[in-house]
């Protein structure tokens, strides 16, 4: 007969204090099936806030403004060349550039066709930027026409509430490039005027545009002023409600359409909220490995004679750290494996309950929680096997 | 395999009784299957040469090497190794699993490294008077009964030494004789030499080496 943990099973107390080791085990359960759950409940959050937040050609663009407070007003709140670099250096950021806007009074007249006078402002963006951008959105020095692009939501609330209220007529989109509004600039090199042509609708940029050209001219030959720092700026990101993204800002103290983030943000919470379950699973775990060694040194203490016998009569102190460790690798395995079935079960009575026939969360757990349960076990056979050696090394 | 004793002396020991000694502070060589007699009376280190040889304490001066190995830097491992394939030992405190059987005391020893077969327990008992023991707990023997269990658990192993301290020490003659008989026919199938370790000479042992400690 080979030998094996049963030559000398009756040597070693290991029926000594059964209530600390079944409380390490169903510690040890309850520890692993939360962290199983958590992780897989992290995956679940991320897989749902990603599918429903549909991108514009896969990114999104943000625009972001330092935050003004009661104690900061009327200090600079533009954003330096460093603070944009720093931007740009975010591994979540693909792109960043800065709004320029005018640095001279500006009005607009509709003309004959739309009666009014008001006093607008103009902003300047890279052309990457511009989700609708026409062949015409040029401008030269000496050029009268200057093409302008406006938000949609301008036009939307032109028509619905600014032109009924002052009896103008309303605009539909296909119209409104054939307008022709008369821009007046007036800086301290006096008024100049242009013609502003509407050339297209933008629904990302909440402003009114024009060629930077134009305006970086403007500015200087107007206003006598470079067009400088800018207040707000854009961020082209792959992902406007990636956690860390979102950390980042928060950080700066940077303001963001809270709408766009609005994802990110609850996912935020609930990403904290289930990272704090992981954490306290990993306690739980660690206090059942403490009290399960709690046991193994009892174990030991109380079986010490017998062991140093067998120790003095010739068995290696190697290959009995190995057998007595070896008789909890079933133990380990079947607690971790029972938390792995109930973490799928849980899973799916998830998904089938609440998610039934949507296709945007599996039904089956991820591999990832495969792997921390493998790794578990292996943590706890190694954790095991060094500390009971450690003891039967010290006899 | 040899035995190299080089000059070793315990560091508790009076001076008088380690000059007086002819092991102590002596280059010695024990070969393979001889027979040793130490003849030593009671407080002269015989019981921690035995030690000594065993591998369980190193408080001496001097070395001793078994199998070309260094006993006082020897491993763990390659100490379990020489006991259980090298060296056997019979206790003068005899080392039993009191509260275990005599028969689970033997087996013990013989399922690390057998030499035998389980029936051949059953033999030797038999051989030795204590069959109907086998089954009873060690602390309900008598020292005569736990003396031959503990002689017949070291003969349950390979070895190349059988190491002996006091081994008859709870014995009646006949038993004695018998014991030492059985220890001389098993060391002989194994080709091993004894290293017999008593307060007087012991008339029944054919000792080819004789020392006083």
């Amino acid at each position: 007969m080979a030998l094996s943990f049963k030559s000398i099973a009756s040597f070693i107390a290991t029926n000594q204090n059964k209530s600390t080791r079944w409380f390490s085990y169903l510690g040890l359960g309850i520890g692993v099936l939360l962290l199983l759950c958590s992780i897989q409940l992290f995956i679940n959050i991320n897989a749902l806030m990603k599918e429903r937040n549909p991108k514009k050609a896969n990114y999104d663009f943000i625009s972001i403004t330092k935050r003004i407070t009661n104690e900061n007003m009327g200090q600079d709140h533009s954003f330096s060349i460093a603070d944009i670099e720093e931007l740009k250096s975010q591994k979540f950021i693909t792109d960043v550039t800065p709004l320029i806007a005018n640095k001279f009074i500006v009005s607009a007249t509709g003309g004959t066709t739309l009666p009014f006078t008001t006093d607008i402002f103009l902003e300047a963006i890279d052309n990457d930027f511009i989700d609708t951008i026409p062949a015409s959105f040029t401008w030269k020095e000496g050029d009268n026409i200057v093409p302008i692009i406006v938000s949609s939501d301008y036009l939307e609330l032109y028509n619905t509430v600014f032109a009924p209220s002052r009896g103008l007529p309303q605009i539909s989109e296909n119209t409104v490039g054939a307008l022709m509004v008369q821009i007046e600039c007036t800086g301290i090199y006096g008024t100049k005027i242009f013609r502003g042509n509407i050339v297209a609708l933008s629904d990302r940029i909440n402003s009114v545009l024009v060629p930077k050209k134009f305006l970086e001219w403007a500015n200087r030959n107007i206003a006598n002023m470079p067009s400088g720092n800018a207040s707000r700026v854009y961020i082209k990101t792959t992902d406007a409600n990636n956690v860390d993204f979102l950390n980042y800002l928060q950080s700066k103290n940077y303001q963001v359409n809270k709408d766009k983030t609005r994802f990110g943000r609850v996912k935020q919470v609930l990403q904290a909220i289930v990272s704090g379950l992981g954490v306290f699973a990993i306690l739980v775990i660690l206090l059942a490995m403490m009290l399960f060694s709690f046991y193994l040194q009892l174990m030991i203490a109380r079986s010490k004679d017998n062991l140093q016998l067998l120790l003095t009569l010739g068995y290696s102190p190697g290959w009995l750290s190995k057998t007595v460790a070896k008789k909890w690798i079933p133990v380990y395995i079947i607690i971790i494996l029972v938390a792995v079935i109930l973490t799928v079960f849980f899973q799916y009575f998830f998904q089938q309950s609440f998610l039934s026939g949507r296709d945007d969360l599996s039904p089956i757990i991820h591999w990832s929680v495969l792997v921390v349960a493998a790794g578990l076990i292996l943590l706890c056979i190694g954790i095991n096997y060094r500390l009971i050696k450690r003891l039967l090394f010290k006899l | 395999m040899q035995i190299k004793i080089n000059n070793i002396a315990p560091i508790f020991l009076e001076k008088e009784k380690i000059q007086r000694s002819q092991i102590w502070n002596q280059p010695i060589v024990f070969n393979k299957t001889e027979h040793i007699q130490l003849v030593a009376p009671s407080g002269s280190g015989k019981t921690s040469f035995i030690h000594f040889l065993y591998g369980m304490r190193k408080d001496f001066t001097g070395t001793i090497e078994i199998a070309g190995m260094p006993l006082k830097n020897i491993s763990p491992e390659n100490l379990s190794g020489l006991r259980s394939k090298n060296i056997s030992i019979v206790f003068q405190d005899l080392r039993l699993f009191s509260e275990h059987t005599a028969f689970e005391n033997i087996d013990v020893k013989r399922k690390l490294n057998p030499f035998y077969k389980e029936e051949r327990i059953k033999e030797i008992a038999t051989l030795l008077g204590i069959e109907t023991k086998l089954n009873q707990a060690a602390k309900h023997c008598s020292y005569g009964e736990q003396q031959r269990i503990a002689i017949i658990r070291a003969l349950q192993q390979p070895f190349d030494f059988i190491v002996l301290d006091e081994p008859f020490s709870h014995l009646d003659e006949n038993n004695s004789k018998k014991a030492m008989l059985l220890i001389v026919e098993e060391a002989e199938k194994r080709n091993a030499g004894i290293i017999l370790a008593d307060l007087a000479t012991v008339p029944f042992f054919n000792a080819h080496k004789n020392y006083q400690l």
